[in-house]
């Protein structure tokens, strides 16, 4: 395969928090092991995104401050995000890189910081942080297991990710988690999202290569440990028996 | 008095309940009499303080072993390195009338608690093994740091000795006023290779321009020099150079001698120069340094060695950059090894497991000659998965949730594979009782081989 799948990691200097190289590392090794070649372009803060040229886009969380410098250089070039996502791009975005894809998420203190408005979806402080494993059933994917940790309460009019078997998800009140929408996922699951979740990686996998005009049949891979990680999580965090993956 | 009274009653409470007083009496004690802290450093006449990122807690143990050979000190716990773990230590050694059991100490201290520890006690001797950054301080609060061992270092009346090798560390002894010196290895150590991601951030902190290096010991310790400035590593005034399990010390001025090394990773070598050469500034004789390192016992998780059979090494992870630093270890091992990691995730590990994929696994992967993994504790598949994905073969890798199960497997599959060394790295509620259990594995007549060449 001569062309490769072009992932971008967005400010991977600025939102680093929560492991995302999780998230990379396993979208990256199983495309390899499918024979796919694959480029992972880290976009720093000071150069601006080729959209055009991305088949991926990563964008991950950080801190209060940080975000809000995030939000900044994004929010310059929003026409280009809105048309770019309109048309199919498919974008990943937890914790932070998720409230940025709304009108705005306003901090503790009050001050509102202007989103991209991709979304019709809004987050705004609540009383205390909403942390632990989360348990989500999709109807993208089956299941999802991961870790949580968010001050912002999000409430948005598209489809969810899924809806919450255990832990908070999206507000902590409406049992909804994370968004999808066009080709964009969103959530609040880190731990990091991925590598426990091999189903969620390639429904993200195959919308980005149809979207890079790749085969996108993938090849089904030994998911064992995987798939054990991630029924052992289930087990310990629901009582509930679990959809057959 | 009162303050004084009541902690001593409280020290004498918690022993009687088989508690640990390392912290509470000194947190009490503060919030009765703030100026306790200072009255009780009354009596000090010699303190030495040794502060850093990383590496304070042994270093602080093998100096200590040092200098009880040739005087009784006053030191901290383990890790109580905040203003109460002081206090709590120097109301340990006080009688009820406030009488010090000794006039000379040895504190490990925060770096953010220096200057208020420093500004109350005759500190004849400041070590700096090292400042990195870690995850937090990536946005300038590492200045932050520097800022306050800075300023901590203002109240010493006598040295400062810092790591000639760290370009912070140095910087730190460049703005004391009174006389610094330094500690390093001799280049002939460095490589011009590395897996450190967290050097790039090494930037010159009398210029601003990216400093640039000639080789590297680990993290940002190298041959570093300014192609903007003229700040470079010096020619440290006390040189190591690690060789097959000695560390051949050389003084200016004096002959060379070389001491045994009881701890493993270069990190640790490291950790020892340091104490060596406080020692040597200090005054206290090589005979006493030698027999002070037989004294020393390695703390527990700290590249600890079992004489089970065959031998292993336990270690605590806790976070990427401690992480790093013990993989990295591993792979300066030449031999063959079998690793066994042990990962939970109650409250006192952190229940967030994502920074595991932030550490890097990959050199293990790639570096590290392991001949068997084997993962344990409540979160074994999270560190299957991690594996598999930082490239080792599942195949490689044996899934043992129970601790115990998964230490006998590891030293069997070493065992049967001709006596590799088994490495064990464990989360915090893993690591007393991989410590214990290994204890009970041991062979009493098989001497720990110390002196197999972990680092290159």
């Amino acid at each position: 395969m001569s062309k490769s799948l072009i992932i971008a990691h967005l400010f991977p200097e600025l939102l680093n928090l929560y492991a995302d190289k999780g998230n990379i590392q396993t979208l990256t090794q199983r495309l390899r092991w499918r024979g796919y070649s694959v480029e992972v372009r880290p976009v720093k803060a000071t150069q601006s995104p080729e959209l055009e040229s991305y088949h991926l886009v990563l964008l991950g969380g950080g801190s209060d401050r940080e975000q809000a410098l995030v939000a900044t250089e994004l929010y310059k070039q929003r026409s280009e995000w809105r048309a770019a996502a309109s048309s199919g791009l498919p974008i990943l975005a937890v914790c932070g890189g998720y409230q940025l894809l709304g009108d705005f998420y306003q901090l503790p203190g009050g001050d509102k910081v202007q989103g991209l408005s991709i979304l019709d979806m809004t987050t705004v402080p609540g009383e205390g942080r909403l942390i632990g494993n989360i348990a989500v059933e999709s109807e993208l994917c089956g299941s999802i297991v991961g870790f949580e940790n968010h001050g912002g309460r999000t409430h948005h009019n598209h489809a969810p990710l899924g809806s919450v078997v255990s832990g908070y998800g999206n507000n902590g009140q409406d049992r909804q988690e994370g968004v999808h929408h066009w080709n964009i996922i969103g959530t609040y699951i880190h731990g990091p999202l991925l590598p426990k979740n091999p189903q969620l990686a390639d429904f993200v996998l195959r919308s980005a290569l149809t979207y890079a005009d790749l085969p996108a049949d993938l090849e089904p891979l030994d998911d064992r440990m995987e798939l054990a990680a991630h029924q052992h999580e289930w087990a310990r965090h629901t009582s509930k028996v679990q959809k057959t993956l | 008095m009162f303050a004084l009274w009541i902690a001593k009653l409280l020290i004498l409470l918690l022993r009687l309940r088989g508690k640990s007083a390392t912290s509470l009496p000194g947190k009490v004690a503060m919030r009765l009499s703030p100026k306790l802290l200072a009255r009780l450093c009354n009596s000090l006449e010699r303190v030495v303080i040794v502060t850093g990122t990383n590496g304070k807690t042994t270093t602080v143990r093998l100096l200590a072993a040092m200098m009880r050979e040739e005087t009784p000190i006053i030191t901290n716990a383990e890790g109580a390195n905040l203003t109460q773990g002081i206090l709590s230590a120097l109301l340990a050694a006080s009688n009820w009338r406030g009488r010090l059991a000794s006039k000379t100490a040895l504190f490990e201290v925060d770096e953010a608690t220096l200057p208020n520890i420093a500004s109350c006690m005759p500190v004849k001797l400041l070590v700096v093994t090292n400042v990195f950054r870690d995850q937090l301080d990536r946005y300038g609060e590492i200045d932050n740091t520097i800022d306050k061992i800075i300023a901590g270092a203002a109240f010493v009346r006598g040295t400062v000795l810092v790591n000639a090798d760290d370009p912070l560390a140095r910087h730190i002894g460049l703005r004391f006023a009174g006389a610094s010196k330094t500690f390093g290895f001799s280049p002939e150590g460095a490589s011009m290779t590395g897996f450190d991601g967290v050097r790039d951030g090494a930037f010159c902190l009398q210029c601003g321009a990216a400093l640039e290096y000639d080789g590297y010991f680990y993290g940002q310790l190298g041959l570093y020099r300014c192609p903007q400035c003229d700040f470079s590593r010096p020619h440290p005034d006390f040189v190591g150079h690690y060789s097959q399990g000695l560390l051949q010390f050389h003084e200016v001025g004096t002959p060379d001698t070389s001491y045994r090394v009881p701890v493993r990773g270069l990190y640790n070598v490291d950790n020892l120069l340091a104490a060596v050469a406080a020692a040597r500034v200090f005054g206290i004789s090589s005979e006493a340094i030698r027999s002070g390192i037989d004294h020393f016992k390695s703390p527990i998780g700290r590249m600890q060695t079992f004489s089970t059979s065959p031998q292993s090494i336990l270690n605590l992870i806790k976070n990427p950059a401690g992480c790093d630093s013990v993989l990295t270890a591993i792979c300066a091992d030449p031999a063959e090894k079998v690793v066994c990691v042990g990962i939970n995730d109650q409250a006192a590990d952190g229940r967030d497991v994502s920074w595991l994929w932030d550490a890097n696994f990959e050199q293990l992967a790639e570096f590290g000659r392991v001949h068997r993994f084997v993962v344990s504790g409540d979160r074994a598949l999270d560190m299957a998965v991690r594996f598999k994905y930082a490239g080792v073969p599942t195949a490689s890798v044996d899934v043992v949730p129970d601790l115990e199960a998964a230490l006998d497997a590891a030293l069997s599959a070493a065992q049967s594979a001709d006596g590799l060394s088994v490495y064990v790295l464990t989360t915090y509620t893993l690591i007393h009782k991989a410590a214990a259990l290994l204890a009970e594995r041991r062979v009493a007549d098989v001497e720990i081989a110390y002196h197999r060449a972990s680092v290159s």
